[in-house]
């Protein structure tokens, strides 16, 4: 499989189609794998593909970051499901074309939820949470991808594949408050969740801000709770699931819990999955008249 | 003749943010009337209730608001015709944000209020400060965040008195 990703790779370069191609490579230590920039086709035998590929490409395709202004003007990039569907929520959004990218879409079978978890195979124990019930194994849009594709249906609506989502619903207000703030407890704000999310796309984030400071920069209780729930708001019917936010996280908090339960509040609202489709506007940017209101007096 | 004033242990802070167009006018209405309502209201103008920022809300509760009122055009009064829808999606999703953050959604109000309803004004506010009263001081972000300044100001305060 890796070997017809590298000879297509390898033909693109060599024509001149892309100017790089994004994958993954060999890291540091047996159990990491690297994001790398591939330039020349004589690089291209450094791309692998296993389970190990957890890192979320499609950052690297948001405009927050210099890459895009290279002067690319067409971008290879190997993604697995969930990174296409990243992808296809930053066309949908505006912040890339679809002529600018070209996808070399892999199979993947799901993988490790952390590097430190890998000991050489993916079993029920390592596996991310966002692999299991995944309906992107064989990816969505692509422009390359090795044998044949088959037809998946993707119809149904979005399901919470953490179970702590539902065990925090069934809790009392105070009790779930105690665990946010016991979690929160350990925050730093070192803001690594902001740092690897490939939607937050502020060039200026609204934490970084200073006149005025709407988030308390300080890593007590409050700036925490509000960076938290700030974060969590901005990614309201945009978020697409990698799960790189609480991957990345050093506390080991999980922040990804907050995503997922409002995706399960907007397919239940809107119907509205993010991620799968290139024209469909997100949620919170239109409106019905006759949208839910039973809250309001 | 105003109504008789209650005394309170506990007087909560609540900060309204309404739109200028309806619910401004409607408070401005109620105060020309002469109509009573509760003092414990802050209000802020904003254009449009579509311009109220969940981030607003979530730094008025990290500033140490009880409740939070957000109210606007009635559906389809809207002065920039639709505005106020976007401010119903927002406040769904957001309301369940902080529901799932365990912080209790009592203690956010929304309201659609017109330029016309000074009582229903008064008596959202009425309502509302007392249900904040029952629910008592939000104390969920700041019970272990002391504030120097605010320690300052109390101990000047006891020192002069």
């Amino acid at each position: 499989m890796i070997e017809q990703i590298r000879n297509q790779a390898r033909q693109l370069l060599e024509n001149g189609e892309v100017d790089v191609v994004i994958g993954y490579a060999e890291g540091s230590d047996p159990t990491r794998t690297t994001p790398v920039f591939v330039r020349k086709p004589e690089d291209v035998d450094r791309l692998i593909y296993d389970a190990r590929c957890i890192n979320s490409l499609p950052l690297y395709l948001n405009k927050r970051h210099e890459y895009t202004k290279k002067g690319w003007k067409k971008t290879g990039i190997i993604g697995k499901g969930c990174d296409i569907r990243a992808i296809t929520q930053l066309i949908a959004e505006n912040q890339l074309r679809r002529d600018e990218v070209y996808i070399l879409g892999v199979p993947c079978e799901g993988v490790v939820s952390h590097f430190e978890k890998w000991d050489g195979s993916l079993h029920d124990g390592n596996r991310a949470s966002k692999c299991t019930d995944c309906d992107v194994m064989i990816p969505l849009d692509t422009d390359f991808f090795p044998g044949e594709k088959p037809e998946v249906d993707r119809s149904g609506p979005y399901k919470v594949t953490s179970p702590k989502v539902a065990n925090l619903m069934g809790m009392e207000n105070d009790q779930r408050f105690a665990f946010w703030r016991d979690d929160f407890d350990r925050c730093f704000k070192c803001y690594a969740c902001r740092e690897v999310c490939p939607h937050c796309s502020c060039n200026v984030c609204i934490t970084d801000e200073t006149t005025p400071s709407w988030i308390d920069p300080a890593a007590h209780k409050k700036g925490v709770f509000s960076w938290h729930l700030t974060r969590a708001m901005h990614l309201v019917g945009r978020c697409t699931g990698c799960g790189e936010c609480t991957r990345a996280c050093p506390m080991d908090i999980q922040v990804d819990l907050f995503n997922q339960r409002m995706k399960e509040i907007v397919q239940e609202n809107y119907g509205y999955k993010s991620g799968y489709s290139l024209e469909e506007k997100h949620p919170l940017i239109t409106y019905k008249v006759d949208d839910r209101e039973d809250f309001i007096k | 003749m105003g109504k008789k004033i209650e005394r309170h242990a506990f007087e909560p802070k609540i900060m309204a943010f309404v739109c200028k167009w309806c619910t401004y006018s409607g408070a401005d209405l109620a105060g020309t009337s002469r109509m009573d309502y509760s003092p414990n209201v802050r209000m802020v103008r904003l254009p449009c209730s579509g311009r109220i920022d969940p981030q607003f809300m979530i730094k008025a509760f990290e500033q140490g608001a009880d409740g939070v009122v957000v109210s606007g055009c009635h559906p389809g009064d809207c002065h920039y015709n639709e505005g106020n829808y976007y401010a119903r999606r927002r406040n769904t999703a957001f309301r369940e944000l902080m529901d799932f953050n365990g912080i209790d959604i009592e203690r956010i109000e929304f309201s659609w209020i017109s330029a016309a309803e000074a009582i229903k004004w008064t008596e959202v506010i009425d309502n509302f400060t007392d249900k904040v009263r029952e629910l008592g001081p939000h104390a969920q972000y700041s019970d272990d965040v002391v504030d120097p300044y605010a320690e300052f100001l109390v101990q000047k305060d006891r020192e002069t008195a």
